[in-house]
């Protein structure tokens, strides 16, 4: 069976990841270099997987209407291929960043386990079996936030915990209707009823709504946000790959998969069910920005800054255009691209000079100006100032917004430069700071970088640099992809 | 390859920069610094000429995608804006030579100055509007540490203000790009616009809306009213070098994004007798007026010449959106001569804080007597920002007057030139004075005066505001080469 190396690339990392407690280790090198080489694997058969074409492997059938099946499609591709690429060099700066920390184990074990889980939902097949890996990584996860074991990071993994369960629940309603009207789950490119009369559409529609604000609890729209910056006591591998990338982009895929493959966009176009959720991100767009404005803390002011950036993504879909969902899918990558560095750097900044708050950034540029200088250009990317990867997302999702004209795309693209703006405000004014300020004479002194967290940051400076530059084969890869979904 | 000059232009300062930035052994001593920075400047100058003469040229750099080219160009426009920029800037470098020795973090300041200098070029040789609003967005990054310099409390506030004013404008520019784009027919600039007017994506009433907040956008770097409040905060903070071109030729850079949005890509056609054109003459008119009267109020020298910066850059933008080939012309002139005046009178400014540290305009009495050369060169500039012939700031004022009232527009063609009038007779109240009682003042105490030690500058100081005092006097006298290419390109553009 030819299709095994898809369930080879999910089960073997949480195989790993479970053995990791198991086996005695002779030393930390071994354990290290067990780590990285399983992770590096699976990067690889995922990567076999991506390029191969592989045929839908069908592994239970629950019944004749559920089943549990594997299939890569292009916007599973994409989501699959930006996972395998970020889980590699986020590992190889936590084998820094987590040296000698208490559970050292258990969180490298939990986190090769949630390497293979997000791959599981990135090549789903249908709706169930999305469903499955979604609530397993919500589970796989909660130890990583709770990490600390203080009292603050086992309120903000119950509070995680809440909302991950509640926002399923709502889903698994949608879910039903989906299966009671649609007769199956599983994803066909432009939904389950395109081509046929649609009967039931009010019920349908309520369906979607409740799938759509079920899933958008991880995509952390408001007002299901809250979790996201809570979170972020977790360690900064944590935060940075899981709580800017894999977990907040499952939210969002689920939402792709069941907008575009389950409901289709026939189903949803031009009723309250689309508007509802477009008016929804448009605010959460501008919302999430003011609150990063106002926030001190840095770690939750990026955290803040994903939660409006999620949904820009979910803006250009909702559009319900082959050029938003494109543009949308392009921010998916390059956002993930540009807040896993400002994140990881900001880890650095926390826990090897004590920096927590935004005003104690001032002047860390002296000691450490090349990291401060990958800080402000990941800052001028987020801002989206050209040529940087952020410009390139915002310019598409803006052309798609004003492509499709009407009301709520203009309050979007309205949305949209004032968050630039804010983003400009926040993000800038620090980047300003941390060069022109002076460290206070009682600032604890820097400790040194690891070489792990250098070469992960290097590589994904450069990544981020150069993909503004070299942007057309994604760009092409995604337009095919979103192609035909409408 | 064709059109490889364009792109020496830009990289040739840059190099500069990195270079200072690498080779400390470069930066080291005072004397090595000034003649590489000196070296570069005049490279520059040379090169801004050659691609003058070369005639017009496109270079695409990249394609970000395939609708989003990153391309340069050079052609009337840029020929006049890269011309002044690079000769106030070599002016101003050469003084900052002498002036810097009294400012702490020499070091650093050239390479941002030269930093600076390539993004403005930059910006004068962008072909599309995507690259504009990049080298925009670029220019103001590099230039905030110039405003930052003194690392004092005030100046870092003022550098804080100055970045969130110029990334709200250009934010709002970034709108009208955003709508335009489907709109226009070219990504590249096309002289007398692209606009597809028949067909837009959007109503017309909301589309000249957009385009109002657009040009409001662009009009933040040019100071104009709504978005002027940053300027006076963040020019006199700077050494007086870099306040001197952040005064006279950074706003010219806002002035440049308006020019190329109407001319080469909405049309003045399109804008020509609407809301929009009331509204911006409006907004332009008021900042003449107001700029004047805040000036007239301000104490301090150079806070005052930041005010009437404010209200100059705005006879440029009043001479502009009256869209007519006469006024246009005036715009431009006025756009020559306020970079000269201006530049000159914040060199003057520099010269008697570097020799006498006076910053208030009452402590200039007798001044004359102490520094006569200096304030000789400031009573001409002065004249000549008033608007009296023979000087060139007449010359430049005439134009707008007389093109407003020959659109024979509503209101503004008899308002323009009336605010024009009383602007000047505020110019003359706040910058006369000051130039009188420098001769005249301190009469009676007269030996109080005398007694004090005489402060011209050096010649390095000197000959620098000399060159573009005499600059403003002969092209006011023989101005009719600019006016014949500055009509030549009007008529191309409208």
């Amino acid at each position: 069976m030819e299709g095994l190396t898809l369930l080879a690339a999910i089960a073997l990392p949480i195989a790993a990841g479970a053995l990791l407690p198991v086996v005695r280790w002779k030393g930390r090198a071994a354990r290290d270099a067990y780590i990285l080489c399983l992770t590096i694997l699976t990067t690889v058969l995922a990567t076999v997987a991506i390029f191969g074409n592989f045929p839908r492997l069908s592994l239970i059938q629950f019944n004749d209407r559920l089943s549990f099946a594997l299939k890569l499609d292009g916007i599973g591709r994409l989501f699959a291929g930006l996972i395998a690429l970020l889980w590699p060099l986020t590992t190889l700066y936590a084998l820094g960043y987590m040296r000698g920390t208490q559970k050292e184990i258990s969180f490298f074990a939990f986190f090769l386990m949630s390497y293979g889980i997000t791959l599981g939902i990135a090549m789903s097949a249908n709706l169930v079996t999305l469903y499955i890996f979604y609530e397993m990584l919500s589970l796989s996860t909660l130890p990583l936030v709770m990490q600390k074991g203080d009292s603050g990071s086992i309120r903000a993994g119950l509070k995680y915990l809440y909302y991950s369960l509640g926002g399923a629940a709502f889903a698994f309603i949608g879910l039903v209707y989906l299966v009671y009207f649609g007769g199956t789950t599983n994803f066909v490119p432009g939904g389950l009823f395109r081509g046929v009369a649609v009967e039931h559409t009010a019920q349908l529609r309520l369906g979607y709504l409740l799938c759509f604000l079920g899933f958008s609890v991880k995509a952390a729209v408001f007002p299901v946000h809250g979790w996201l910056p809570t979170a972020s006591v977790a360690p900064t591998p944590v935060t940075a790959l899981l709580h800017a990338v894999a977990v907040v982009k499952s939210g969002v895929f689920a939402i792709l998969r069941v907008t575009y493959f389950s409901f289709g966009a026939l189903v949803i176009r031009a009723s309250y069910a689309q508007y509802i959720p477009l008016a929804l991100t448009c605010f959460t767009i501008v919302f999430g920005c003011s609150m990063a404005l106002k926030e001190k803390h840095l770690k939750r002011r990026l955290a803040y800054s994903t939660v409006s950036n999620l949904s820009y993504i979910l803006f250009g879909a909702l559009l319900l255009t082959g050029q938003g969902l494109a543009a949308g899918l392009l921010h998916l990558v390059f956002h993930a691209l540009m807040k896993i560095t400002l994140f990881l750097i900001a880890g650095v900044y926390n826990d090897r000079a004590g920096i927590h708050e935004v005003g104690e950034l001032h002047g860390i540029g002296r000691d450490w100006p090349v990291l401060s200088a990958a800080f402000a250009l990941g800052s001028l990317a987020m801002t989206g100032i050209p040529p940087f990867i952020g410009f390139i997302s915002k310019w598409a999702l803006a052309q798609a917004a004003v492509l499709s004209g009407g009301l709520l795309p203009y309050l979007g693209l309205t949305a949209l430069l004032v968050s630039a703006l804010l983003t400009g405000i926040y993000l800038l004014v620090p980047s300003t700071f941390i060069f022109i300020g002076r460290r206070p004479g009682n600032a604890p002194g820097t400790k040194p970088v690891e070489t792990e967290i250098r070469i992960s940051l290097a590589a994904l400076t450069a990544l981020m640099l150069a993909a503004g530059f070299f942007s057309r084969p994604l760009v092409d890869f995604i337009t095919r992809a979103a192609s035909g979904l409408v | 390859m064709e059109g490889m000059l364009l792109l020496i232009a830009i990289l040739l300062p840059a190099a500069g920069a990195l270079m200072l930035t690498l080779m400390p052994w470069l930066n080291e001593r005072r004397e090595d610094r000034c003649l590489f920075v000196g070296a570069i400047l005049v490279m520059e100058c040379v090169v801004v000429a050659l691609v003058a003469l070369d005639g017009q040229r496109t270079l695409v750099l990249f394609k970000m995608t395939e609708q989003l080219p990153i391309a340069l160009r050079s052609d009337g426009t840029s020929r006049i804006f890269s011309a002044v920029m690079a000769l106030m800037w070599t002016v101003s470098g050469f003084f900052s030579f002498s002036y810097m020795k009294h400012e702490q973090n020499e070091k650093s300041y050239y390479a941002f100055y030269l930093m600076t200098l390539a993004s403005l070029m930059a910006l004068t040789l962008s072909g599309t509007m995507v690259t504009m609003y990049l080298f925009f967005e670029l220019m103001t990054f590099i230039s905030v540490p110039m405003v930052l310099h003194t690392r004092t409390k005030e100046a870092v506030a003022a550098g804080i203000k100055y970045l969130i004013y110029s990334v709200a404008g250009a934010t709002m520019g970034l709108m009208g790009i955003f709508i335009l784009t489907p709109n226009i027919s070219s990504a590249y600039f096309v002289e007398g616009g692209s606009l597809l007017a028949g067909s837009l994506t959007i109503s017309k009433d909301a589309f000249l809306v957009v385009i109002f907040i657009t040009l409001v956008g662009f009009g933040t770097k040019a100071g104009m009213f709504p978005m002027h409040g940053w300027l006076p905060t963040a020019h006199p903070v700077a050494p007086a070098p870099a306040s001197a071109v952040l005064s006279g030729v950074i706003t010219k850079a806002g002035v440049l994004c308006i020019f190329r949005m109407v001319f080469y890509v909405i049309g003045a056609d399109f804008i020509r007798g609407t809301w929009v054109q009331w509204a911006l003459l409006g907004c332009a008119t008021v900042t003449v007026f107001m700029g004047s009267m805040l000036a007239l109020r301000e104490k301090v020298l150079k806070k005052r010449l930041a005010y009437s910066s404010v209200s100059q850059v705005s006879y440029v933008l009043c001479g502009l959106y009256m869209l007519d080939t006469m006024a246009l012309d005036g715009a431009l002139l006025q756009l020559v001569f306020h970079a000269l005046t201006k530049d000159a009178l914040f060199l003057c400014a520099g010269a008697i804080i570097f020799k006498t540290g006076i910053t208030r305009v009452e402590e200039m009495h007798g001044l004359g007597r102490r520094m006569p050369w200096t304030m000789w060169m400031f009573a001409v500039c002065a004249i000549s920002l008033v608007g009296i012939p023979p000087l060139g700031g007449f010359i430049a004022k005439w134009y707008i007057a007389e093109g407003a009232l020959s659109t024979g527009a509503p209101v503004f063609s008899w308002l323009v030139p009336i605010v024009l009038l009383i602007s000047a007779i505020l110019t003359a109240a706040y910058l006369l004075p000051p130039s009188v009682s420098a001769f005249f003042g301190g009469m009676a105490d007269g030996e109080a005066v005398s007694a004090l030690p005489k402060a011209e500058p050096s010649l390095m100081m000197l000959v620098p505001i000399f060159i573009l005092s005499l600059a403003i006097l002969l092209l006011g006298i023989f101005p009719n080469f600019m006016i014949e290419s500055f009509t030549r390109l009007a008529n191309a553009l409208m």
